[in-house]
């Protein structure tokens, strides 16, 4: 004979996993997250000038075309761009000239700059354009033009050629801290992990929502349809509330390890297919952070960061689950249960945006105590503990209040849950419910 | 056998079953008769240990009843309680492994019964695609899978046509024959008197009147006589102890409050054109109207 906890938790996972929507979510899921990842081919493979580099038409009557040419190399290096995006061309044509040739679809999105030397301002420059240009474009040769007005008026100084090195050579910093154990990678990752943690920690708040709509939708369903009466009537209601816990809790793994396959086989096929020169895609930049993390010493932290990690988020996920079926018994109707999972998942978003925000207050006391309160601190908590603002034992103590919570959602959640189960009536709900939390 | 022994159950401060008793021995069928709200959906709760009673004492066999022997309980909810979205096969196989049943057992005994009440070609149709009718066929088939020592059946007709109320007899009066308990409540009086030989007519909780239904007609004093004839409503109405006269298409019913009136009416026609003159016990029906009339005057 079966056991009936088994029968039950195959059940329910059964009736998720084998459900059209879950098939269809997870079709959109994957393109999703292999699009996502390819984006830059995938922008490539559509066509557009994205690669054509920007045609800059200098009139120059300051001999400023070299010094202009080596400050626009600088300044895109700045920006991280290996390759430069600008033909610089050195123009002997009239300006009306060139405004004709841009008017052509060919040269459409080329740039004429007219630079004029001048007694009072160094140099004066005209930029035109057929239409509004790319802010990128207009800082760098901004900046680029406000740098060559410098060096011409340092060479027209009667400067050594020495001493021009030396101006222009990069400031070596000796940094320095108090603390034992920083180093400047360390730091450097801090101000990434701020923005990237965010969206690492986003699947465990999709996995979250899965989690509640899955209990709490099958146990409305069962009560709304009276089916929880037979259910009940042949299993105690502890086995049938740890039964949809198990098997939310498997769902969610099940899907958790789907997410992981999508995105292995997204960077596979971005490895297959070659990387576009386009450095803007999501698939680049989660490289760069990974090839970041590497090489500094998060890398060793992650060996503990992430087993604590994870047990911090099975139990929350065993929280969130808790919580749902305990709300989802005391719902009477379908409405109901779409108004109950608005508060869960304001808790959830409330950890998701404290975790982004954690970076900009960084010391935050506020943040810091709110990384031990139990469904938030699976995200805030490691957040914390990868910038350096907690430590190892903070997200112990995080891990111990959930344990407790848990602990305390089985005790008296049960009891609501064995009530609220049966009962039909939205009358006097909530009196029901404390009642049954005394019993 | 299922004994209950002064059961009450209180919600709140509502009293819900007022310290009721009754027993029913294997191969009866038992009816639990009473208005909407009487009592009877939480005395069935309370059989299948769904909810605990304030006090009191429910035994199947002379052992309490708990989830150590709900294999051995049928229970059909007053409501469908059937999970929509599951296809009749899903179904049966749901509930059936919930009785502790193999799907071996389960699927042999799904196709009979699927076959016996006409419904096989929906084995996998979702149970939300079903006509009332077929649903509640479902559930009764769902209820009995596990050929029951114990069956509770609330409402099983309603939503059916009268051939398959028929169907349904029959099969509880075989589930009978094999040794079952059955107890059943329905607003259909006529169903529980072909039925039952024991019922409890309950009231706002409490037990106003029970026993074998055969006594109880018979300590009812009030009788109905049919006449059929060159007779009218106007000559017998003003006889001592004539309660009321219904006129039927073809025939009078007239009530009276005991046997004792007989002669008097029968001197009155005595010497008209009659072709019927039948005294005839209430029916279930009449007794429970005027029992649970009575009650609630008091």
């Amino acid at each position: 004979m079966k056991s009936k906890l088994g029968f039950l938790t195959g059940v329910s996972l059964k009736r998720k996993i084998k459900s059209k929507w879950f098939v269809i979510a997870n079709v959109l899921i994957a393109i999703v997250i292999v699009a996502l990842i390819n984006i830059d081919s995938i922008i490539s493979f559509f066509g557009g000038d994205f690669n054509e580099k920007t045609n800059i038409y200098l009139v120059d009557n300051a001999n400023s075309y070299e010094l202009f040419k080596s400050e626009i190399e600088q300044n895109e290096a700045v920006i991280g761009n290996n390759e430069s995006s600008y033909n610089i061309i050195l123009s002997n044509e009239t300006i009306d000239d060139l405004k004709e040739k841009l008017k052509t679809d060919e040269d459409r999105n080329s740039i004429i700059l007219s630079i004029k030397p001048s007694e009072e301002n160094t140099i004066d420059v005209t930029m035109i354009t057929r239409e509004y240009m790319d802010l990128i474009d207009s800082q760098v040769i901004t900046n680029s033009i406000n740098n060559t007005k410098v060096a011409l008026a340092i060479k027209n100084s009667s400067i050594s050629a020495d001493e021009l090195n030396n101006i222009y050579k990069t400031v070596d910093i000796d940094r320095q801290w108090l603390e034992e154990g920083k180093n400047s990678t360390d730091e450097n990752m801090s101000i990434i992990m701020t923005t990237v943690f965010p969206i690492v920690i986003l699947p465990f708040f999709l996995l979250t929502l899965f989690l509640v709509q899955m209990i709490g939708a099958e146990v409305n369903d069962e009560k709304t349809t009276r089916g929880m009466e037979i259910i009940i009537s042949n299993v105690s209601p502890k086995t049938h509330f740890f039964s949809k816990v198990i098997a939310g809790n498997l769902f969610v793994l099940i899907q958790g390890i789907l997410l992981v396959i999508y995105a292995l086989i997204a960077f596979f096929i971005r490895d297959k297919i070659g990387s576009s020169s386009i450095t803007g895609g999501i698939g680049s930049e989660i490289s760069n952070v990974i090839g970041n993390l590497i090489g500094s010493e998060v890398t060793s932290k992650l060996v503990y960061i992430i087993p604590i990690t994870l047990v911090l988020m099975l139990l929350t996920f065993i929280s969130y689950s808790l919580l749902a079926g305990i709300l989802a018994s005391m719902t009477t109707n379908i409405e109901d249960f779409q108004q109950l999972q608005t508060p869960i998942m304001v808790i959830s978003l409330v950890g998701y945006y404290l975790a982004m925000m954690s970076g900009m207050f960084e010391g935050s006391i506020f943040i810091k105590i709110l990384s031990f309160v139990p469904l938030i601190s699976a995200i805030l908590s490691p957040c914390l503990l990868m910038l350096g603002q907690i430590g190892i034992i903070e997200v112990i103590v995080s891990i111990l209040l959930t344990i407790i919570l848990n602990f305390l959602l089985i005790k008296y959640g049960l009891r609501i849950y064995k009530v609220g189960i049966l009962n039909y009536s939205s009358k006097g709900l909530w009196k029901k419910m404390f009642k049954a939390m005394k019993s | 056998m299922l004994k209950l022994e002064n059961v009450t159950k209180y919600y709140g401060d509502f009293l819900a079953v007022d310290n009721l008793s009754f027993e029913v021995k294997e191969g009866e069928i038992f009816g639990l008769l009473g208005v909407n709200g009487a009592g009877k959906t939480t005395t069935f709760r309370m059989i299948i240990n769904l909810l605990d009673p304030t006090s009191g004492n429910i035994t199947l066999d002379g052992k309490p009843i708990d989830y150590s022997v709900t294999d051995k309980i049928g229970f059909l909810t007053e409501e469908r309680s059937l999970l929509t979205k599951l296809t009749v096969k899903e179904q049966c196989l749901f509930y059936g492994t919930l009785k502790g049943m193999d799907e071996e057992q389960i699927l042999d005994k799904m196709k009979y019964y699927l076959d016996k009440f006409g419904v096989s070609d929906y084995e996998n149709k979702k149970i939300k695609e079903l006509s009332k009718g077929n649903q509640q066929k479902i559930q009764f088939i769902t209820a009995i899978l596990n050929e029951p020592k114990l069956l509770i059946l609330d409402e099983p007709f309603s939503g059916l046509d009268p051939f398959n109320v028929e169907l349904f007899k029959q099969e509880i009066v075989e589930m009978s024959k094999k040794g079952s308990i059955i107890i059943f409540s329905s607003h259909r009086m006529e169903h529980v008197e072909l039925f039952c030989k024991k019922i409890v007519i309950l009231l706002k909780g409490k037990n106003v009147l029970s026993g074998n239904i055969k006594d109880i007609k018979e300590k009812y004093r009030k009788k109905n006589i049919f006449i059929k004839g060159d007779v009218s409503k106007d000559e017998l109405q003003d006889i001592e102890g004539v309660s009321e006269i219904v006129e039927h298409s073809d025939e009078l019913e007239v009530k009276i409050k005991d046997d004792t009136i007989v002669p008097s009416v029968f001197k009155k026609i005595k010497n008209k054109n009659i072709t019927k003159f039948v005294v005839e016990e209430p029916s279930l029906n009449e007794i429970f109207i005027s029992k649970v009339g009575e009650s609630y005057e008091k």
